[in-house]
């Protein structure tokens, strides 16, 4: 059984993001700090369960960037993974997720993957088109929100339960090969293993090209960055510590939140 | 930007879900004055859905029907749509709700017909979609460059509009054709997590991976042991980590809860999260952030640090009694 883990890198917290008016860009802040996007982590770990359970698994690391990224495709390798590829680009020029998707696929055809797992979305744009897309390009079929999964004997199919509005499950089965787009709480991620954490130091990863593969024309532009439509409407609460705690009970008695 | 507008009606269990009347607004704002409605099940469901979608909506309507449509699953959504839009020529629009099932098929269907897919939409402009990016702080304006697009749009981002003023649409009804799946569906799971005690009380304190342990879950336990009627909620990050069970969950995957007070401490305000707190009575955030989302839904915010002000809070609160 073969496994390929998509695993983007993210900014950590949105705080360190820069609008750049000339450009009409947003840009990393000097102090912007990259981790692994979390619902990967959930997918890479249910990857390494799988092939616990297999023994005879193997799993690869994916991921598309500039060489930033090379630090979270090493940090899957601490987790466990076997193998890690870098689909590099080189600079921080913004891939759509159609382009991502399509990068993905041309980089893993003819590696005879059995399963790909992604997140069900990248906590910084939420698009959830990656998973899907790579699907579609590489003709597999696919599940998104995938809160537990179970393989059947014969490893032909899958069976897959997607977590669907106000936690309610749908119950699927899926042939193999196929996509799963992994929700968060499906497992609980493991820490490193100091063994892993020596190994993937010295790992070599596996640099591909991202101009060296072939990608259909993009299929949407950007014309412009502008601010939230909804400005702030409540009330910032000002003065000191202990003035905002006054003035907040003050408000929640004057509403009767609050007994007096 | 002239051209046809689709709009596929999500249903379950014979019901439409409420987004569908939301992109019947959605519609008219990209200029689309008639939208052709769309549904898929199989025979036995299909005239009565179709039906009810022409007369509530006063708009023509298309039933695909096929028995491969019984359960959903996304195979069996993007083989019959693919072949009704793959050779259909001219601008085409395609908009569905970004719920579970909305993105879980929309991309595919997108690449399937060589149109162009934006997900979570919460307005359009001349011709363009627009979305959020980073957490909320940014928009972007979004132009496709395909003759076909697919969108799907952030729920509660349109008024619900599924008063028709005239008469009932049209309905046609397309046989789909003989489709064998190799995605079986096996039905669907009630949530195993509900919490009668959250949709029950008057103040809910909050919590979310702000906190930064699960060691601090006593800072909102002791917040909320203030007010009588109160309970503890959490954001899904929170649960993810253990620091609550997921019976606390806030959100469109835990419960929809509209207390007379929600106090959100340590949390960002991700639309997930909005969609099951955001009609409460009054919003209170504490967020180290000032750029946090939360504060564009909150009615007061405080930017401090949680596990200092929830202490004082807690502290001047008791000695004024
Ligand atoms: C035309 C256009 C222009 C843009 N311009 C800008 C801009 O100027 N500035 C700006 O800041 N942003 C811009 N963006 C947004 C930026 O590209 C987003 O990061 C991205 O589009 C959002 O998709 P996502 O990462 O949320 O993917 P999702 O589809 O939400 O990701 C889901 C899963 O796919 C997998 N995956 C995603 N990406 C990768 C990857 N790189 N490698 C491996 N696996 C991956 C992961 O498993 C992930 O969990 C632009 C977007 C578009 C479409
Ligand atoms: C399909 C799907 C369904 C989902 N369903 C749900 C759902 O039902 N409910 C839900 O909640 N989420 C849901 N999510 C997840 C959601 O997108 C967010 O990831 C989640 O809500 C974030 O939780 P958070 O606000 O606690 O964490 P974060 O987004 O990490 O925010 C933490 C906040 O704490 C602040 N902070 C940090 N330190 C302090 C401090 N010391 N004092 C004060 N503030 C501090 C930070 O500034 C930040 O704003 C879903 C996601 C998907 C993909």
């Amino acid at each position: 059984m073969k496994i390929l883990v998509c695993v983007k890198q993210v900014y950590d917290s949105p705080e360190t993001l820069v609008f750049d008016e000339a450009a009409g860009r947003v840009t990393f802040g000097p102090h912007t700090v990259f981790r692994m996007n979390r619902y990967d982590e959930y997918a890479l770990e249910e990857a390494l369960r799988i092939r616990e359970r297999l023994g005879d698994a193997v799993v690869d690391a994916l991921s598309v960037g500039p060489p930033r990224v090379g630090k979270t495709i090493r940090r899957a390798l601490e987790l466990g993974a076997n193998h890690g590829i870098h689909v590099q680009t080189r600079d921080e020029t913004c891939l759509s997720a159609f382009d991502r998707a399509h990068l993905i696929a041309a980089a893993s055809r003819g590696r005879g993957y059995d399963l790909v797992l992604a997140g069900i979305m990248a906590e910084d744009d939420m698009e959830s088109q990656v998973g899907p897309l790579l699907a579609a390009v590489l003709g597999y079929g696919c599940a998104t929100g995938v809160i537990f999964e179970e393989l059947s004997a014969d490893g032909r199919e899958i069976a897959v339960e997607r977590e669907v509005e106000g936690g309610s499950r749908e119950c699927l089965s899926l042939a193999l090969p196929c996509v799963l787009a992994i929700q968060s709480g499906i497992n609980t991620p493991r820490y490193p293993a100091l063994s892993h954490v020596l190994r993937a130091r010295s790992a070599e990863l596996e640099c591909i090209e991202a101009s060296s593969l072939a990608v259909p024309p993009p299929t949407q532009s950007l014309v412009c960055i502008l601010p939230p439509a909804q400005g702030r409407q409540g009330e910032i609460i000002e003065g000191t510590a202990a003035e905002k705690a006054d003035t907040l009970i003050h408000i929640l008695r004057e509403h009767s939140l609050l007994p007096r | 930007m002239s051209g046809r507008f689709f709009i596929i009606a999500l249903h379950e269990g014979g019901r439409f879900r409420e987004e569908t009347w939301e992109l019947v607004s959605f519609a008219r704002r990209c200029g689309a004055a008639d939208p052709v409605m769309m549904v898929l099940s199989d025979e036995g469901a299909i005239e009565q859905l179709a039906c009810e979608l022409a007369h509530r909506t006063g708009l023509d309507v298309v039933g695909l029907a096929g028995s491969h449509l019984r359960g959903y699953s996304a195979e069996a959504y993007i083989r019959t749509l693919v072949p009704f839009f793959r050779d259909a020529s001219g601008k085409i629009r395609i908009a569905a709700a970004h719920t579970s099932r909305g993105i879980d098929f929309a991309p595919q269907l997108s690449a399937g017909i060589d149109a162009c897919c934006i997900t979570a939409v919460e307005d359009a402009g001349e011709g363009t979609f627009i979305r959020s990016l980073h957490h909320g702080r940014f928009r972007a304006e979004v132009r496709a460059d395909r003759a076909k697009v697919v969108v799907t749009v952030l729920p509660g981002a349109f008024a619900p509009d599924d008063i028709a003023p005239g008469n009932p649409g049209k309905v046609g009804i397309v046989p789909a054709g003989d489709i064998s799946l190799s995605t079986l569906s096996r039905g669907t799971r009630a949530p195993v997590h509900a919490n009668m005690g959250l949709t029950r009380a008057e103040v809910i304190v909050s919590a979310g991976r702000g906190l930064g342990s699960g060691e601090n879950i006593r800072l909102v336990t002791m917040l909320s042991s203030l007010f009588p009627k109160s309970a503890l909620g959490a954001t899904r990050a929170v649960c993810d980590q253990g620091w609550l069970d997921y019976s606390h969950q806030i959100g469109s995957t835990g419960n929809t809860v509209s207390p007379r007070l929600y106090l959100a401490c340590g949390i960002s305000g991700a639309v997930q999260h909005l969609a099951g707190m955001k009609n409460s009575g009054m919003i209170v955030a504490v967020n180290t952030d000032p750029d946090a989302a939360i504060f564009r839904v909150a009615h007061y915010g405080i930017v401090e640090d949680l596990t200092t002000f929830i202490p004082l809070l807690v502290d001047r609160c008791l000695k004024r009694e």
